[in-house]
């Protein structure tokens, strides 16, 4: 059973900033781009790469992830040998835990890792949307003799501070690894991909368990510690599409950029398909009278209105003289006739009410309104919901049954758990 | 749901010819729907039946077809105890060269002897319906019956092959009439039988000991004086595929109501082969109306009344009415289509005309670059 590379994707984390869409669902498998979970894209790397080998560990609402995950078999990761592997935290004789930290998640599966004896494991995560040939990275870490090689990617260098910097010399060995440097010298950002050689990587997570004063972070603490060791650290340079759909708005944007700039994550090249589970519905219909433009759909829709500049879901149903723009809608979004929609992303299965205006601009007055999560007059409607007819929720506003307001000035006029699949 | 249940599909039927679009490929291997072959319709009807364990028989041009159903998996019919059985011609030293027609069931007798279920389905695939199997074997049991045949009222209208039934007002099958001139009935046959596992294995057996050639599901209904077998009018969406001509009506009728919902029964999945495309693209400047459109789709021309299988480009100033064009074919800029079948992997080059009637479609084969 013995594998050359095998991928540990970290899949566990909230996504506290996506607001009200991660309350029942783990980020990775948050849809997106119309036919896909964001989990597709990483899995789908790791198929196209060749890797038949994949941890994916989750903890927090795991439910949805589990569940569309599966046995792998959309992404041919159903195998004898090897195979998709579901990784939750575990009861042991002592020290049970959850899972603390990213270092710790994967040292609380050396035991996994070490069945398959691997010489390299790479450690990814599950939140990213990009196209990499990991075989390609395990290619140059091979020729550069490398102990471990991080992906990074050239960052804007006014932004570079929100970034983990690798400061890299000429050959592209790193020399310095700085989080969110105030003044930073390089805008070469880790994108959270590491390819380890395993038994370094062993020796370290087992080192840096015992360590009290550590984190358990890859970042915060392993890179700097194989740094500190003197160990040839490289970083493998990424220039095609990236982006960690870590916010409202980059959730929003990154949806947008299948329309505004199709060819940079080109989701059409035949040669690096990304798969998905399928929901199994026949091909999508546009009525009579129905006008759709500068759009991205799928199967199992039914439009009726009118539709532009917007990426839709499966099984989602636009009536007669409702209008969607610039908007994002999951799986089952039902908008009802003559509803309005600007710059919203709507959560799964949520029915919009008749003529309900939603989006627009910003009303800090409005008892839906947040100003944390939320920016650029994009509004963010929860999974599950029944809007009432004729509602009004103003831009910048996130509508979810956490929010206090009096049964009259609520807009939400039923909930349903929001569907797994 | 059937329990101890077994289905057989008859892929293919020698009377049935759809001219270029059959050429390539055996008649359940037809794509329909677009995103469907033929044969889904009739594999799902008893999935969602709850039958476990499908064999389907097929002639020639048996490539797209086995492409198609690979082991099953689609339809969750990838098993270690039951799952899909295809059924090839069986060919020996003695019968080479003397295989049957087509639809010629002695062919499947060993793996129907040889399975254990009780009762057994059998279904054509010229006839696309979104059925669910439990009413027929409640029907089955209250009257008794040997064989139970699915009709519904369409009469001739499909035009040939039809089989007409002549039936007693409780329904039991007094005369079984192909292509009459006359119909006697407007009762016409949808090809789907039901009845005991055992008994269709003696009459295969019986009609290969007396060397009767042409053992098809017809021939099995005309067993109506030895046997007691009824009819069950079926009253949901049945299209009937017997022609090019047919195809082409039977496609567009599914983007009106309500046989797109009656086809497309959200309740009861029709699955299907997989193939990951992206989401359909749809360009700044395109018109779609009144059109079913699949995954992998690049629209920036104008598509009316028409059906774009998966992997479909129209490109800018192209202009479709009435229009079925399979997958990843390339309609580039300036064209004008109406009334056209165009089978896969075509490429129309730019500023082509191609207008056919609604009564007698255009087709394009498989491939080609007009």
């Amino acid at each position: 059973m013995k594998k050359e590379l095998l991928a540990m994707i970290l899949a566990g984390g909230q996504g506290s900033r996506l607001g009200c869409l991660t309350t029942e669902v783990a980020k990775p498998a948050v849809p997106f781009g119309s036919r896909y979970r964001i989990i597709d894209f990483t899995l789908s790397n790791c198929t196209n790469s060749g890797i038949d080998t994949v941890g994916v560990l989750t903890q927090y609402q795991p439910l949805a992830l589990n569940t569309y995950v599966g046995n792998g078999h959309p992404w041919d990761l159903d195998r004898s040998n090897g195979g998709a592997f579901i990784l939750p935290p575990y009861q042991q004789v002592a020290g049970s835990d959850w899972y603390t930290n990213t270092a710790n998640a994967i040292y609380q599966n050396i035991r996994f890792i070490d069945n398959f004896d691997p010489a390299y494991v790479l450690v990814l995560s599950g939140d990213h949307v990009y196209k990499m040939r990991y075989s390609s990275m395990l290619q140059e870490h091979l020729e550069s003799g490398a102990d471990t090689t991080i992906a990074v990617y050239e960052v804007p260098w006014d932004e570079a501070s929100r970034f983990g910097i690798m400061n890299a010399d000429e050959n592209g060995r790193i020399v310095e690894f700085e989080e969110k440097p105030a003044k930073p010298k390089s805008n070469l950002a880790s994108m959270g991909i590491y390819l380890f050689n395993w038994p370094l990587l062993r020796r370290a997570l087992i080192e840096d368990e015992a360590d009290e004063n550590s984190d358990h972070d890859f970042g915060k603490n392993i890179i700097p510690k194989l740094l500190g060791e003197g160990h040839k650290l490289m970083t493998y340079r990424f220039s095609g599409y990236w982006k960690d759909v870590g916010t409202i708005r980059s959730l929003w944007e990154s949806n947008m950029d299948i329309l505004d700039r199709p060819d940079d994550i080109d989701l059409r090249d035949k040669s690096w398909r990304i798969y998905s589970r399928n929901p199994v519905k026949p091909a999508h219909y546009i009525a009579s009278g129905a006008r759709v433009r500068g759009s991205a759909l799928t199967d199992g829709c039914q439009i009726f209105g009118d539709v532009e500049h917007s990426v839709l879901s499966h099984s989602v149903i636009v009536e007669k003289g409702a209008t969607v723009r610039d908007s994002v809608l999951m799986p089952g979004v039902i908008v009802r006739e003559g509803a309005r929609l600007e710059k919203v992303i709507v959560g799964m299965g949520t029915v919009i009410g008749r003529d309900a205006v939603i989006g627009g601009r910003s009303d800090t007055s409005n008892p839906y309104h947040e100003a944390r999560l939320c920016s650029d007059n994009i509004t963010l409607i929860d999974g599950g919901l029944t809007l009432r007819d004729g509602s009004v929720v103003p831009g910048n506003a996130m509508v979810h049954n956490g929010v206090d307001v009096k049964d009259a000035d609520s807009v939400i006029v039923d909930t349903e758990p929001v569907p797994a699949l | 749901m059937l329990r101890n249940c077994c289905g057989l599909i008859v892929a293919d039927d020698r009377r049935i010819q759809l001219g270029e679009l059959s050429r390539p490929r055996a008649l359940s291997a037809i794509p329909f729907g677009g995103r469907y072959r033929i044969i889904d319709f009739a594999l799902s009807n008893m999935v969602n039946s709850g039958i476990k364990t499908i064999g389907v028989s097929t002639y020639n041009k048996y490539q797209s077809l086995m492409d198609h159903l690979g082991t099953g998996a689609a339809w969750d019919l990838d098993r270690k105890t039951q799952g899909l059985y295809l059924l090839p011609p069986f060919i020996n030293s003695e019968s080479y060269g003397m295989v049957g027609p087509s639809d010629d069931l002695s062919g499947v007798i060993n793996l129907y002897r040889d399975l254990k279920h009780e009762y057994i389905i059998i279904s054509s695939s010229n006839v696309l319906m979104n059925a669910n199997f439990t009413e027929l074997d409640a029907f089955h049991h209250e009257r008794n019956a040997d064989i139970t045949v699915m009709y519904n009222r369409d009469g001739a209208k499909g035009g040939p092959p039809n089989t007409i039934l002549d039936m007693t007002r409780l329904g039991r099958i007094k005369g079984v009439y192909e292509n009459p001139l006359n119909p006697v009935s407007n009762r016409s046959s949808l090809g789907v039988v039901f009845m005991r596992r055992e008994l269709f294995v003696q009459i295969l057996g019986d009609a290969i000991s007396r060397g009767e050639s042409n053992v098809n599901i017809d021939y099995l209904l005309k067993q109506y004086d030895r046997v007691r077998v009824y009819g069950y009018e079926f009253k949901g969406t049945a299209l009937r595929i017997n022609s090019t001509q047919n195809y082409f009506n039977e496609t567009m009728r599914v983007l009106s109501e309500p046989e797109r919902s009656d086809i497309f029964w959200p309740e009861q999945p029709v699955f299907t082969k997989v193939k990951d495309e992206a989401p359909a693209i749809y360009s700044d400047s395109c018109v779609v109306e009144d059109s079913l459109i699949s995954d992998g789709c690049l629209i920036q021309g104008a598509v009316h009344h028409s059906m774009l299988f998966r992997g479909v480009t129209v490109s800018g100033q192209a202009k479709l009415t009435n229009c079925i064009v399979f997958q990843d074919s390339h309609i580039s800029e300036g064209c004008e289509l109406e009334n056209v079948i165009i089978d896969k992997d075509c490429i129309i080059r730019p500023g082509i005309k191609l207008i056919g009637q609604a009564a007698y479609p255009v087709v394009i084969g498989k491939g080609s670059v007009v």
